[in-house]
């Protein structure tokens, strides 16, 4: 990008503030025509409130907005259309249950009043030709990827004439190839003289595509630089105005085994086999990642070891005691605790107060219940101690769980499950949707029940994190273990090469 | 600067702040009704004196009221215990109906004294409506069958059941009433100090105080709330959810069935017929759902709703069209049902300001 570029879109000291907090603090931001421009941030930064307000959907409390060197104040969204901004929100708009071709002309002003569905296929393939971006226009949403319904959503907005478009935490939802395919999208839209604005907080992602970037902190700009020599590190460092470098101290595992895993094998939701003789040994003060791509048996062998899953064939043991399709109860009186995959639909209830989200795994227990009844003391001592202990932020231990932020809830559902872990902890993705910051913590939480001699079992499509937690990696594919690899003799290729299913000797197809 | 006014929605209602926003629903709906009836050319005043009056004026509009109240508690209990999990429960009228139908059987075949056939009318009459139950509740709990479609049918089954034993096998040969069974010849204590009442009016009380105390107090309360918040975390933390499915289902049919057992008690109602149930499990969940689940409000709604009807069975001999009183019914329980939304909003002042820019 030269730097002669023009501005496409710029605001000058913009603040907004909602109830007397600063969202948006006089920040600055510029974004030249033909560029991808990544504005990166920490969750509350301020990244979505400053595209809301490029995009007509928040005014500004004051500072200035120029799009093509004049000044708006859009008060509607359809004015930031019109003056060619437009943006893709991480929840899509569409209808599913309608074509490609409908959903792109639905509420298009250009659109024809009286058009056959022939002429509106034909329509759309010309637009898509036009912009060089292809989804098969007479398919229903609901048929779609993911990947191909936010296509949709970019080709809608381009529609509209959209200069300068706007994408909101896109590869949010996307699979990794996905989300190298919108990166081709991106280049190829600026290469055709449209500006993207980037949003995220992945810094590989950010450095991957984008020209510049822009660094938002509580609301204020921190920096604007070329994505050229600029650092993961260093701008981890802007966005949490820290060092984050999490040191992980690995020594030797001396620990008897806890959790054996013997030949174990379990089917999925469909009945088909998940997980195929599945053998697996963690000791004590042990972390064993397991790497591989979703969907390779790592949720099914999660819920096995929780008894939430029913074994086939095989044993699995904790403490030498054979556990194998024991009641799930029995699993956590052992004290084998699971930081669910999908902490939301399956570790919480959303409508039920703190206090009933924090006694979730436990409330059986001496400590809480005499008889039949539920000592209410006793859940609000544990809650208060739970929620000092994970730091979880809320006004009152008995709102409902689910008027808390994601990454409270999150916390609530790890520092529970780290609680109920005396002997073993089963993570799965525990820094899924996390931001830097609140991801570091769940990893230093993870790594205290390490040292306090828990065995943890780490599942994660993260390679990074597995790599960086782990005393020794075993790859899953299509349900079977690949390999057990000591942290030391790691090779990141072979580690690529078995997660394929395939292994050094045999070479790659 | 501009000050605009929107609403904004409640992260979750203060249920003190709910039952207010519901009273305040109900009078503004009596407004609303008032004024209708004034514009009909009524005396909107009178009628609304002569309704308070007919109520609680005098004793016998006070135990009017508390005769209506105790079928449409009983139902509505056991509507607002299945909400507790989520389970609706649509067919309280035909468990109602089958505890009776039980509860007949037992009074006019056994012998004996009168405590013990009571005893056992009762037994009787729960397990009919827990019987009334099962196939539902298996169906649900086993292959995800929706209990609304179930549930709702078994009342039409119930309802036949009952007009083949009235008109049929149990029919009373030497009464001159044609549509009808036996009449039972055990009733219920009276309650001291009233001339209609037997200590039947206590036993919704009983339910509704030992049910509080269950959800508030007790694991198995735990559970329910946890089943009915969420399933999935529910199995996650390791509670039998098919079987507690199968217990709640199985004991809102016998609160109702008992309802049943209860029903044979009140003036004029010894007997088993056609029209035993007016609808009562209609109005317990109209109870149920706006009380939302909470079984003191069930109580306040239930004696509420008790009393409208009384109310409106004096107007009507009062020369009040049935049709206006059902329609001042209908306009009475939309306001109450639109406070009980009102209650998840609250209205916002917005003040802008915006420095105006030209483009």
């Amino acid at each position: 990008m030269t730097d002669a570029a023009p501005a496409a879109i710029e605001a000058r000291g913009i603040s907004k503030s909602f109830g007397g907090v600063h969202a948006l603090d006089a920040v600055d931001f510029e974004a030249r025509l033909g560029e991808v421009h990544a504005l990166l941030g920490e969750n509350g930064a301020g990244k979505t409130t400053l595209s809301n307000i490029f995009a007509g959907i928040y005014r500004s409390d004051g500072g200035e907005l120029l799009v093509d060197g004049s000044t708006y104040d859009f008060k509607n969204p359809s004015q930031s259309i019109d003056a060619g901004v437009g943006m893709v929100h991480q929840h899509f708009r569409l209808v599913e249950t309608m074509t490609v071709a409908e959903n792109i002309h639905l509420g298009w002003p250009e659109t024809p009043k009286v058009i056959s569905q022939r002429a509106l296929i034909e329509r759309t393939k010309r637009f898509m030709d036009e912009i060089g971006l292809h989804v098969d226009p007479t398919a229903k949403i609901w048929q779609l990827s993911v990947g191909e319904q936010q296509r949709v959503e970019i080709l809608r907005v381009l529609a509209r004439g959209a200069r300068v478009l706007i994408l909101d935490e896109p590869t949010a939802v996307l699979t990794s190839h996905e989300a190298l395919e919108l990166f081709d999208v991106m280049r190829q839209l600026v290469d055709g003289g449209r500006t993207v604005i980037f949003i995220s907080h992945k810094l590989n992602e950010v450095l991957h595509v984008s020209d510049r970037i822009t660094v938002l902190r509580n609301g204020k700009l921190e920096i604007t630089r070329d994505t050229q020599g600029a650092t993961a590190r260093e701008l981890a460092r802007l966005m949490t105005g820290e060092e984050t470098d999490l040191k992980v101290e690995h020594r030797e595992v001396t620990g008897e085994p806890i959790l054996e895993l013997r030949g174990v094998s379990a089917l999925n939701e469909r009945g088909v086999e998940a997980l195929h003789g599945v053998d697996l040994t963690v000791r004590a003060g042990e972390i064993v990642g397991i790497a591989g791509v979703s969907g390779n048996g790592q949720t099914e062998l999660a819920e096995s070891i929780s008894a939430l899953r029913r074994v086939e064939s095989g044993t699995i043991s904790v403490d030498g005691k054979d556990v194998t399709n024991g009641s799930v109860r029995a699993i956590i009186n052992m004290g084998v605790g699971q930081i669910p995959e999908d902490r939301i639909g399956v570790g919480m209830v959303g409508s039920a107060p703190i206090t009933n989200n924090a006694v979730l795994r436990n409330y059986w227990g001496d400590a809480l219940s005499t008889g039949m009844t539920l000592s209410r003391e006793g859940v609000i001592d544990f809650t208060k101690t739970l929620v000092e202990a994970g730091r979880v932020q809320t006004r009152s231990i008995f709102a409902t769980a689910g008027q808390m932020s994601g990454g409270n809830q999150q916390r609530l559902v790890a520092t529970r499950e780290a609680l109920v872990a005396t002997r073993v902890l089963v993570a799965a993705h525990p820094t899924r949707g996390l931001d830097v910051l609140a991801a570091h913590e769940v990893q230093t939480s993870i790594l205290e029940r390490r040292d306090t001699g828990c065995a943890v079992l780490l599942i994660s499509d993260d390679l990074d994190e597995v790599l960086l937690l782990s005393d020794r990696v075993a790859v899953m594919y299509e349900g079977e273990i690949m390999d057990v690899i000591d942290r030391v003799d790691v090779d990141r290729e072979r580690i690529g090469l078995l997660m394929g299913g395939h292994d050094l000797e045999e070479g790659t197809p | 600067m501009t000050t605009t006014y929107r609403f904004e929605r409640r992260l979750d209602a203060d249920p003190r702040h709910a039952a207010k926003t519901r009273i305040y629903g109900a009078l503004i709906a009596m407004i609303v009704a008032g004024l209708l009836l004034l514009l009909t050319g009524r005396n909107a005043f009178q009628i609304f004196f002569d309704a308070l009056d007919a109520v609680l004026g005098n004793q016998r509009g006070v135990e009017g009221t508390m005769l209506r109240a105790i079928p449409i508690l009983m139902t509505a209990l056991a509507v607002a215990l299945s909400l507790r999990m989520k389970v609706w429960n649509i067919g309280s009228d035909g468990q109602f109906l089958m505890g009776a139908f039980a509860a007949v059987g037992v009074g006019i075949h056994l012998g004996g004294p009168g405590w013990f056939v009571l005893i056992v009318m009762a037994i009787a009459a729960a397990f009919a409506g827990a019987a009334w139950m099962l196939v539902p509740a298996l169906a649900r709990a086993f292959w995800d069958v929706n209990e609304i479609i179930t549930t709702l049918l078994m009342n039409f089954v119930a309802v036949q059941l009952v007009a083949w034993a009235s008109l049929g096998f149990w029919r009373d040969t030497e009464a001159s009433v044609i549509q009808s069974t036996e009449a039972v010849p055990y009733r219920l204590a009276d309650l001291p100090g009233t001339n209609q009442l037997t200590i039947a009016l206590l036993v919704p009380f009983i339910i509704a105080a030992v049910l509080w105390w269950v959800f508030r107090s007790t694991k198995i309360g735990f559970e329910i709330d946890t089943i009915g918040g969420n399933p999935r975390a529910a199995s996650f933390a390791g509670i039998r959810v098919r079987l507690r499915l199968l217990a709640v289902m199985l004991t809102t049919g016998s609160i109702a069935g008992l309802g049943g057992m209860l029903q044979l008690s009140a003036p004029g109602a010894q007997a088993l017929s056609t029209g035993f149930s007016a609808q009562f499990g209609l109005s317990g969940f109209i109870v149920a759902a706006l009380a939302g689940a909470a079984f003191g409000g069930v109580i306040v709604g239930g004696m509420f709703i008790a009393s409208m009807f009384f109310a409106g069975l004096v107007l009507q001999t009062k020369g009040l069209s049935v049709f206006i009183i059902f329609g001042i019914y209908g306009i009475i329980l939309t306001g109450v049902a639109l406070g009980e939304v009102a209650a998840r909003y609250r209205l916002l002042r917005v003040e802008t300001v915006t420095e105006v820019a030209s483009a």
